[in-house]
């Protein structure tokens, strides 16, 4: 298992371990999203705008300003979605376009035509980065519902948590009914069957998203990584995995450039979802930073070092998690899934599109 | 009154329809195309529930098994509505319908595969937004069971209702048929459109009942309107065939949705298996309240807050009760199901279409 975590393959790798604590990693990732965003035509940011700007989530909008001042998570996700992150909001479906892009024009006899292309992508095939979009924003707004039962005094009044999980259900809804529609019209039933079964792939991976916490798991051994790839494939790398295929689909392209699409979707995800658990264990801002038990570095270590000194480090656990070998453990498999989209994106002709790609492959790498 | 008449005859009404004559080239011809029908064929009506027996029989087995997944607990509560406890209305009038409609396309009436898996889907995609009701409305007992929201938490239930949907967009799109794939994914976004229609109140007291009409269609005509249009494209090409299987659906189904209305004011709590004025407590006015706001305008005041005032549930009850609010509801829901009986008296008989017929009968006299 860990001998495919040597990242020796490129030469130029030898200058990634340098540069992975650099702090200019940021404005790299940035600079990258920015580059590749100009290749597809606009920013992606406001591709779901049309949805967005609908009745309904106008009407959501404004009950959700009523939970301003409570606890609802429902708040931190709204407002996630106005304050643009290092963790872009419409990275899926900028990674589909580019995808698009990058695969170029239809060969197979088909009603495709090139003059419908803008920017080198088909109509069909901006409709499913939206679509991707819209899942992935549908289970943000779904994750932040609340279990009622484990209600506190200290949460708040009980009436705000029912009334945020109340918008949380709807717009979740909202923008999960809006896909099936957008998915029913792309013409075709192979599309909507690999993206239907990407969203039951992520209610697989929510499912137990919260029981790797050590508050309610602390009797079991931890997972070991195959189990937390797993884990996360399914609740973070399926929709573009799936998605990416799907986009070679509704070009017609071959099996193999559906295979290659897939292959960067998933390794870049699951890159991506190493990078993002890595960053408060390789930032070094003064600040107290929070994470997540099952992040990786962290259910890495924790497999490592076994349970009694696990247990022992709760105390100090940032430190010693940085003090052990689950960083860099993160770090190597990161950079794997990161050399092998480089090596999937192979597969498309040179162009624009895949240059960009290849630079999200390998800015995913860069911390 | 004619419409009312028509119920009480249990629906072997003959009446004059003009319209019917430029449709007569479709109907397959055993009926004579002179300006009247009879809506009974020769043979008894059969019972909806004996003719459809072999078809649903195995549909909750069949149901589970699209509900693939690994983990233990998921696999529990994906089945846990899946029980063959719930009616099967919905099931019941798609396979009806579309053996009626295979019949009247000049086929044997069993089910083409696509047909059946339309039943099954259109039972997942309600079952999996009565998943996310529950959890909206905050109610803890569905079908005399605990929602699941109450006993697994409403993280789990949404994701439960999440996958149930996922499950039955794959089984749609395994059916090969786009137009179809349309046609149900519509549904979906009705139902959620439906639900968020409830979110406000109209002050306008016209406009109040369109609203209701409205949302009644959404959340619960338009799952059996289109299902039943699903399973004719399916059989059929013809878009006036299509249009009576859709407009059959959307009557019944608006029928039921007002029977179901009204029987929370008049239902005790234990025969429906949850607890009645339900509507009320959760704010919402449906077709009896809005039917006696004419005799007692002060309940005008009451929907607008949603009867969040202490005492008015019990106030609006009341008044309900005492006008003829209920009776008005009934007398729409016939009103529906007189058209629902019009349109699919077009299609040609078989003891399907008769069930059809007589289903619609048992839509407004069920007390539960």
């Amino acid at each position: 298992m860990f001998s495919r975590l040597s990242c020796r393959t490129l030469s130029s790798r030898g200058q990634r371990t340098l540069s992975l604590f650099s702090s200019s990693g940021s404005s790299n990732w940035t600079k990258v999203v920015s580059d590749a965003e100009k290749i597809v035509g606009y920013p992606t940011s406001f591709m779901s705008l049309r949805c967005l700007l609908s009745d309904e989530l106008s009407n959501v909008a404004m009950h959700v300003r009523k939970l301003v001042g409570t606890q609802h998570p429902l708040l931190n996700t709204a407002r996630g979605f106005v304050y643009d992150s290092k963790n872009n909001l419409q990275m899926r479906g900028l990674v589909v376009l580019l995808l698009s892009k990058a695969a170029g024009p239809s060969h197979a006899a088909s009603d495709l035509l090139t003059q419908d292309m803008v920017s080198g992508i088909y109509p069909s095939q901006r409709n499913l980065a939206e679509i991707t979009e819209l899942i992935h924003t549908a289970f943000l707004v779904h994750r932040g519902i609340v279990n009622l039962k484990e209600w506190t005094v200290s949460d708040g009044p009980l009436k705000d948590m029912q009334f945020g999980n109340k918008m949380a259900v709807l717009s979740g809804d909202f923008l999960l009914a809006n896909a099936c529609t957008g998915l029913a019209q792309l013409d075709n039933t192979k599309v909507v069957e690999m993206i239907s079964s990407a969203i039951g792939d992520i209610v697989q991976g929510l499912y137990y998203e919260n029981s790797n916490n050590v508050e309610e798991n602390s009797l079991t051994d931890g997972i070991d990584m195959a189990a937390w790839e797993e884990q996360a494939f399914l609740s973070h790398g399926a929709l573009l995995a799936k998605s990416c295929q799907a986009a070679m689909e509704l070009a017609k392209h071959n099996e193999k450039s559906q295979r290659m699409a897939y292959m960067y979707g998933k390794h870049l995800s699951l890159g991506h979802k190493l990078n993002y658990d890595l960053q408060p264990f390789v930032k070094s801002t003064g600040e107290p930073a929070t994470f997540s038990f099952s992040a990786a570095p962290v259910v890495f270590h924790r497999k490592i070092v076994g349970e009694e000194t696990w247990q022992r480090q709760l105390q100090q656990l940032l430190a010693a998690v940085k003090s052990e070998k689950g960083v860099s453990s993160a770090v190597d498999l990161c950079c794997y899934h990161g050399n092998k989209a480089l090596e999937a994106i192979q597969a498309f002709p040179s162009s624009e599109a895949r240059s960009a790609l290849e630079n999200i492959a390998s800015a995913i790498t860069k911390f | 009154m004619h419409a009312a008449s028509a119920a009480e005859h249990g629906g072997s009404v003959v009446e004059p329809v003009p319209e019917v004559e430029h449709k007569s080239r479709l109907l397959v011809h055993t009926v004579p195309s002179c300006c009247y029908r009879t809506i009974h064929s020769d043979a008894k009506p059969k019972d909806p529930f004996t003719l459809a027996q072999s078809d649903l029989k195995s549909l909750y087995d069949d149901i589970r098994k699209e509900l693939f997944v690994s983990k233990e607990e998921l696999k529990f509560l994906c089945d846990y509505y899946f029980d063959g406890k719930g009616k099967a209305i919905r099931p019941m009038i798609v396979v009806l319908m579309a053996r009626a409609l295979n019949i009247h396309s000049n086929r044997a009436g069993d089910l083409l595969p696509g047909q059946r898996a339309i039943a099954m889907i259109s039972e997942m995609i309600h079952t999996a937004s009565l998943v996310h009701d529950d959890v909206i409305d905050g109610s803890d007992k569905r079908r005399g069971k605990n929602t699941i929201n109450n006993m697994w938490g409403e993280r789990k239930a949404i994701l439960v209702g999440d996958f149930i949907l996922s499950a039955a967009s794959m089984a749609l799109a395994r059916i090969g048929n786009i137009t179809v794939v349309k046609v149900l994914s519509q549904v979906i976004e009705d139902l959620v459109r439906g639900e968020f229609m409830q979110l406000g109140s109209k002050e306008n007291e016209n406009e109040r009942f369109k609203h209701y009409l409205e949302k009644t269609f959404k959340k619960t005509a338009s799952l059996i309107a289109n299902s039943c249009k699903a399973v004719s494209i399916l059989v059929n090409s013809d878009p006036e065939v299509h249009e009576i299987a859709y407009q059959y659906g959307k009557n019944v189904g608006i029928a039921f949705q007002l029977v179901d209305d009204v029987l929370d004011f008049t239902s005790g709590a234990s025969h429906l298996g949850k607890p009645t004025a339900a509507d009320l407590k959760l704010g919402l006015a449906t077709g009896p309240v809005l039917f006696a706001c004419q005799q007692f305008p002060e309940l005008h005041a009451m929907i607008m807050r949603r009867f969040s005032t202490k005492g008015d549930v019990d106030r609006a009850w009341q008044y309900v009760l005492q006008s003829d609010g209920v009776q008005q509801t009934n007398y729409l829901a016939q009103r529906y199901c007189q058209e629902a009986i019009r349109q699919v008296s077009m299609l040609r008989p078989s003891p399907e279409r008769d069930a059809l017929i007589r289903l619609t009968e048992m839509v407004l006299t069920r007390d539960k």
